[in-house]
């Protein structure tokens, strides 16, 4: 019996030392309290080499928790990541609100220019209403081109612009009967930040605000490095927005997707399609560098179509042959272009500098109008510095009221 | 060596043949080395366990992963739940199978099922803690059985819950059930079992007269085998705990909203199986009292087994008992695993 003691005795030291070593073999947990919320978060224990999201989101101050959700506390993947909010991708629109919301976050008033995630979720990137009314408009579903329909439904109280409609309800192809508009509902419904983008690493982005301000690295198929990305930034290149724009051509007759087949290798054969007119700096800039924020995430109001909020022209930088583009000079320290340079630091912006604008007012924040009466653009996502002339004083002919990119697409067009 | 503390809780002497692990198991023994290790890992998690719905997931998830093996404490109290039910269900089913019940040890069976009720109740009062969505189907079914009862079912519902729906109050309350009222209950009915079992004669054998077998062994040797038995029942919760961690789900975002499995905790799963036959009064409750009703009766209304077939398994003088009880333990297996398979 004392043998079987002894044994037994060994039997418990070996569960004791097989205990502590499992127990030893646990991650030592890494501990963050994010001054925002004071509450302490462990999700570093496993994510450390995970670089910052950006400056405007210190780790220190955000954490973890307050954007992805998750169980802070737990050290299994599974149990950690049971209550994240919207997987890997906070910003999808179907959680954005409780992700990236809040009066002093991104869903705060258009007075403070805050009101981010309202201006999306009305915006055509989202909505998708432009596509929607031409198709029920093509196949004489709705007598006009107003947007009546969109991939989510919104509504907006405050129309501040003439091409603005109150609201628009859900787009539901179970209610349709037009076989075109079914086809469209089956085959073309990617092309909105809400969708998941088409197979092929040239489609490949997320949803939401990281459509656009996640860019992801092109690494070609099956690289897996989406889930790896943790960036947001507002330096967004053109080949961010070429996962959506720019990679080919709705087929009416088919109501399918008919992607461009060549496969460009220089920024010059890649930025357009081959049947696309552009000029020089339509190329050697970045899609950003000229359209700016209201254009890209809407102006607050729901639109009928894209053109009601594209407003940029090659007049906003160069003016008309009569007349000098609209300048600003900056007297306001809390003016919005120098919070915009301050996200995107690529000019160092004071006050007292005088920068193009836009005929809405909008500042072209990485524009400046140089003692010469000449401007330098600075390039948002490549840090290129360019200078350009206003058209006066050149040798152009245009009439000033044409100034749709055709018109000057006529003598300024490069060849490829 | 003076005999200790210990050894003078156990008789002088006790007879060699009734002492062997073969006839008893082990289960009584067995059983009250758990309930001493489960009152000591769960004094260790008193200590940071917050009994609010919004905080108590989380408290768990402190303990399982940040409290220094606060893992392993919890994993231990976990196991060792399981194993006593399970080292109880075997006890009583040794107790039937050798007709160790009879009189004078009638009350004391008696005394022996009521624990066993406790460590369920503690075993599922334990289990909805976690207030997680791992508990969450089970708490609410469960509590709703309770007002399926004629008469008294809604007001049963309020005692217990302190509420209308589970809340804070029905955490409270299980809570201190938990921790109090049923731990208090059981200590005080294991005390007695155990000093009943002694006033009875200690363990059950053929009067002197009848004894083939007249060889006993010391309580020192006794004691010896209550260590080996507490060795390798200790190293295996150990082992257990280690490798295979208690079930942890992600917290209740809402009561209302079922989430996660619809499960009950596995020492229920007959009766969640027998719930889809139909009526849940019928199948949820009365059934199940009626299973407890006949396991009380058995020392009263079955032939008392004989006196010279006593301290032997299986005495022919009460097959009737034996196969009863076999048959409710069937039933109640088949039911489980049936429970258990993945609903189609």
């Amino acid at each position: 019996m004392k043998r079987l003691i002894a044994l037994g005795s060994a039997i418990l030291l070996f569960a004791i030392v097989a205990a502590w070593w499992t127990n030893s073999r646990q991650p030592k947990p890494i501990v963050l309290i994010p001054t925002l919320t004071g509450k302490p978060e462990y999700c570093l224990t496993c994510h450390s080499g995970l670089r910052e999201i950006s400056p405007s989101h210190p780790i220190k101050t955000f954490g973890c928790v307050i954007c992805h959700g998750g169980e802070a506390l737990a050290l299994d993947k599974n149990l950690a990541h049971s209550t994240l909010r919207g997987g890997a991708n906070p910003s999808d629109l179907s959680v954005v609100q409780e992700n990236c919301g809040g009066s002093n976050c991104h869903s705060g008033t258009a007075a403070d220019n805050n009101d981010h995630i309202q201006r999306v979720m009305k915006s055509v990137q989202s909505t998708y209403a432009g596509a929607i009314a031409n198709i029920l408009y093509t196949f004489g579903v709705e007598p006009d081109l107003t947007a009546r329909f969109g991939i989510h439904a919104v509504t907006d109280d405050v129309i501040t612009t003439t091409t603005g409609v109150p609201a628009l309800q859900v787009f539901d192809p179970t209610k349709q009967t037009n076989p075109s508009v079914l086809k469209f509902a089956a085959n073309c419904l990617n092309c909105h930040i809400n969708a998941q983008p088409l197979p092929g690493s040239q489609f490949d982005r997320l949803t939401g605000c990281a459509a656009c301000h996640t860019p992801l690295p092109n690494l070609g198929e099956g690289q897996g490095v989406r889930g790896q990305i943790h960036e947001l930034t507002t330096a967004i290149p053109y080949t961010q927005c070429n996962t959506c724009h720019n990679r080919g051509n709705y087929d009416l007759r088919t109501m399918s997707f008919i992607q461009r087949t060549d496969q460009p290798t220089t920024r010059l054969q890649d930025y357009y399609q081959p049947i696309a007119q552009f000029t020089k700096c339509e190329y050697t800039l970045d899609c950003i560098d000229c359209h700016t924020r209201a254009e890209a995430m809407g102006d607050g109001d729901i639109h009928s179509s894209m053109k009601d909020i594209q407003y940029i022209q090659c007049q906003t930088c160069h003016g008309t042959p009569t007349q000098l583009p609209q300048t600003k000079t900056l007297t306001n320290p809390n003016d919005i272009a120098f919070r915009l340079a301050q996200l995107n630091p690529v000019v160092d912006l004071k006050l007292g500098d005088t920068i193009l604008v836009t005929s809405k007012g909008e500042p072209l924040w990485n524009t400046r109008v140089l003692p010469d009466g000449t401007y330098q653009l600075v390039g948002k996502a490549t840090g290129q510095v360019f200078t350009f002339r206003p058209v006066i004083g050149s040798g152009c002919t245009q009439n000033g009221l044409d100034q749709s990119s055709a018109y000057c697409h006529t003598c300024h067009s490069v060849q490829r | 060596m003076r005999p200790s503390f210990f050894h003078h809780l156990h008789p002088p002497t006790i007879p060699a043949k009734q002492s062997r692990w073969r006839y008893t198991l082990g289960a009584g023994g067995m059983a009250v080395f758990l309930l001493l290790v489960l009152g000591a890992t769960g004094i260790l998690e008193l200590f940071y366990y917050i009994p609010t719905p919004d905080q108590a997931a989380r408290s768990i998830q402190t303990i399982s992963y940040l409290v220094p093996f606060g893992g392993l404490v919890r994993n231990i109290h976990f196991w060792a739940a399981q194993l006593l039910l399970i080292v109880s269900a075997v006890h009583l089913v040794r107790v039937v199978f050798t007709g160790s019940y009879a009189p004078p040890r009638r009350f004391n069976y008696l005394l022996g099922l009521a624990l066993f009720i406790f460590a369920i109740l503690l075993d599922f009062t334990g289990y909805v803690l976690r207030w997680d969505q791992g508990i969450q189907w089970a708490l609410v079914v469960g509590t709703n059985l309770i007002k399926t009862i004629p008469l008294i079912g809604n007001l049963l519902y309020i005692v217990l819950t302190g509420g209308t729906q589970p809340g804070l109050p029905t955490l409270i309350r299980f809570y201190a059930w938990h921790i109090f009222g049923l731990t208090l209950g059981a200590v005080i009915l294991g005390v007695w079992h155990i000093f009943r079992v002694r006033r009875d004669g200690g363990i059950a054998v053929p009067p002197p007269p009848l004894r083939v077998d007249k060889e006993r062994i010391t309580r020192k040797e006794l004691a010896r085998r209550e260590v080996l038995a507490m060795l390798m029942t200790g190293a295996a919760l150990i082992l257990f705990a280690a490798f295979i961690p208690a079930p942890i789900a992600q917290p209740i975002s809402d009561i209302n909203v079922m989430a996660g499995d619809a499960k009950a905790p596995w020492f229920f799963l007959w009766v969640q199986q027998m719930l889809k036959w139909g009526d849940p009064f019928t199948w949820g409750v009365f059934v199940p009292l009626i299973v407890l009703a006949v396991l009380a009766l058995i020392p009263y209304i079955f032939p008392k087994p004989a006196d010279s077939e006593l301290g032997k398994w299986f005495p022919r003088s009460n097959r009737s008992a034996q196969i009863i009880l076999a048959v409710i333990a069937l039933l109640i297996i088949v039911l489980t695993i049936f429970g258990s398979l993945p609903a189609s």
